[in-house]
């Protein structure tokens, strides 16, 4: 079943339509979450009450992009979580050394099924982009995980954060800025990996 | 060679995600190709860009498909379910309003035998008296205008033996006559009607929820 055969569906009440949705939309729902919050018990909170309130809202849907809308949804529970981290902060997002120093390459973000090589640099990769992500204000962090780790369109976007198209070329260049200078201080880390990205590009 | 503005940096941006007119496109190629400063910006950029689509995709920890319970989806109530409600409330109204009748019945029937009582009861009295069980039993009338069984027999106590039934006084004969009157069928009536419908309307919404978890139980529950 095609997918606006399926919203359709879920607009009547079906929830088996939904969860197909659900299912095909998982991953990049997570993921989002993940690299807005930092933390995968909170990414994975947040995306299930993002479905949820998808699941309430699905008749607000009227066409367009559904990434965008259903990234709309996912935006607003990231929100809500770090605006309750804020008031009741809890347990630190990085681990930590019995000293109390924050691990630089911790295990948790490895992928089990890279070699070990690929797990190390796949693990420094993510933790740099994560710590520099995370340095950025909230909305600026939004849009460039919409953009260039979602991959979302301009408009995509502007639909995602509710904000006119001229405010997230200017936040998203700000952001990209922002991110290369805090990005240079990794880069004696993965310089490989930087460059090859670099030269496939141009 | 100039520091890029931030309107050149944004510029740059949007030029990288291809979302400039072909005007500006035109012209701010033209600015790369002749300044240095804009071309290493056009690079940082893209290299940051490069770099974020690298971001290593993670797996989802479990899935997020909903359960009913989490979509908020109630098992739906069958039309009959409120109706038999409605009716077995109905019927235990009725019932208690019947049982309320006879018992109100039953209290003033109550009161009003002994006053109904005294008139005969002192006929009789006298007649006991005038009889040959008893001289006291004058005495006695003239103290108590409504006695009681036991202050009728206190006073006539030789009277025990034989003639005993014929002794007791008219309220108490009475009383014993009306406690053998049938109860109301009616009440039988009304509260065997609301148990029946209640049963009923829960059987219903039992097998209801039943079906409905037949239809979703398998496919939510992880």
């Amino acid at each position: 079943m095609d997918e606006t055969a399926l919203i359709r569906n879920a607009q009547h009440g079906d929830l088996d339509a939904f969860n197909t949705l659900v299912l095909a939309y998982q991953d990049i729902v997570y993921n989002m979450a993940l690299r807005i919050l930092g933390d995968e018990d909170l990414a994975a909170d947040a995306s299930q009450e993002a479905f949820i309130s998808a699941f309430r809202a699905i008749n607000s849907y009227r066409g367009g992009s559904f990434r965008a809308w259903l990234f709309r949804t996912v935006t607003n529970a990231c929100y809500d979580e770090l605006r309750r981290i804020k008031r009741r902060p809890t347990t630190p997002l990085e681990p930590e050394t019995e000293d109390g120093d924050e691990v630089e390459s911790p295990r948790w973000l490895a992928d089990p099924n890279a070699s070990p090589e690929n797990q190390l640099d796949q693990a420094e990769l993510e933790h740099a982009i994560q710590h520099c992500l995370e340095n950025l204000p909230t909305d600026f962090r939004a849009v460039v995980v919409l953009a260039d780790i979602q991959g979302l369109d301009y408009a995509e976007v502007a639909v995602a954060v509710k904000k006119p198209l001229g405010t997230i070329k200017s936040r998203l260049a700000r952001a990209r800025l922002r991110l290369r200078e805090c990005l240079q201080a990794f880069r004696e880390l993965l310089p490989a990996a930087f460059r090859l990205e670099e030269e496939r590009d141009l | 060679m100039t520091t890029p503005s931030f309107r050149d940096v944004e510029k740059l941006s949007t030029f990288l995600d291809g979302h400039l007119s072909q005007a500006e496109n035109t012209r701010l190629e033209a600015r790369i190709r002749s300044d240095p400063s804009v071309a290493a910006a056009l690079a940082d950029l893209r290299q940051a860009r490069a770099i974020l689509r690298r971001t290593p995709k993670r797996h989802v920890p479990r899935n997020f498909t909903l359960t009913p319970h989490m979509a908020g989806i109630r098992p739906p109530v069958p039309r009959l379910v409120p109706a038999l409600s409605w009716a077995s409330a109905m019927a235990m109204v009725l019932f208690v309003v019947t049982l309320g009748t006879n018992l109100l019945g039953q209290l003033s029937f109550g009161a009003a035998a002994p006053m109904l009582s005294a008139a005969p009861m002192t006929n009789e009295n006298f007649g006991v008296g005038s009889g040959p069980a008893g001289t006291q039993a004058p005495a006695a009338d003239n103290t108590q205008v409504t006695p009681t069984a036991e202050a009728y027999i206190m006073t006539a106590p030789e009277a025990t033996a034989p003639g005993v039934t014929r002794l007791l006084p008219p309220a108490a004969v009475s009383a014993e006559k009306a406690a053998p009157e049938p109860v109301n069928i009616w009440l039988y009536i009304w509260l065997g009607l609301a148990v029946i419908l209640i049963a009923a309307a829960l059987l219903i919404r039992q097998a209801s929820l039943q079906a409905f978890r037949r239809k979703v139980g398998g496919k939510h529950n992880p």
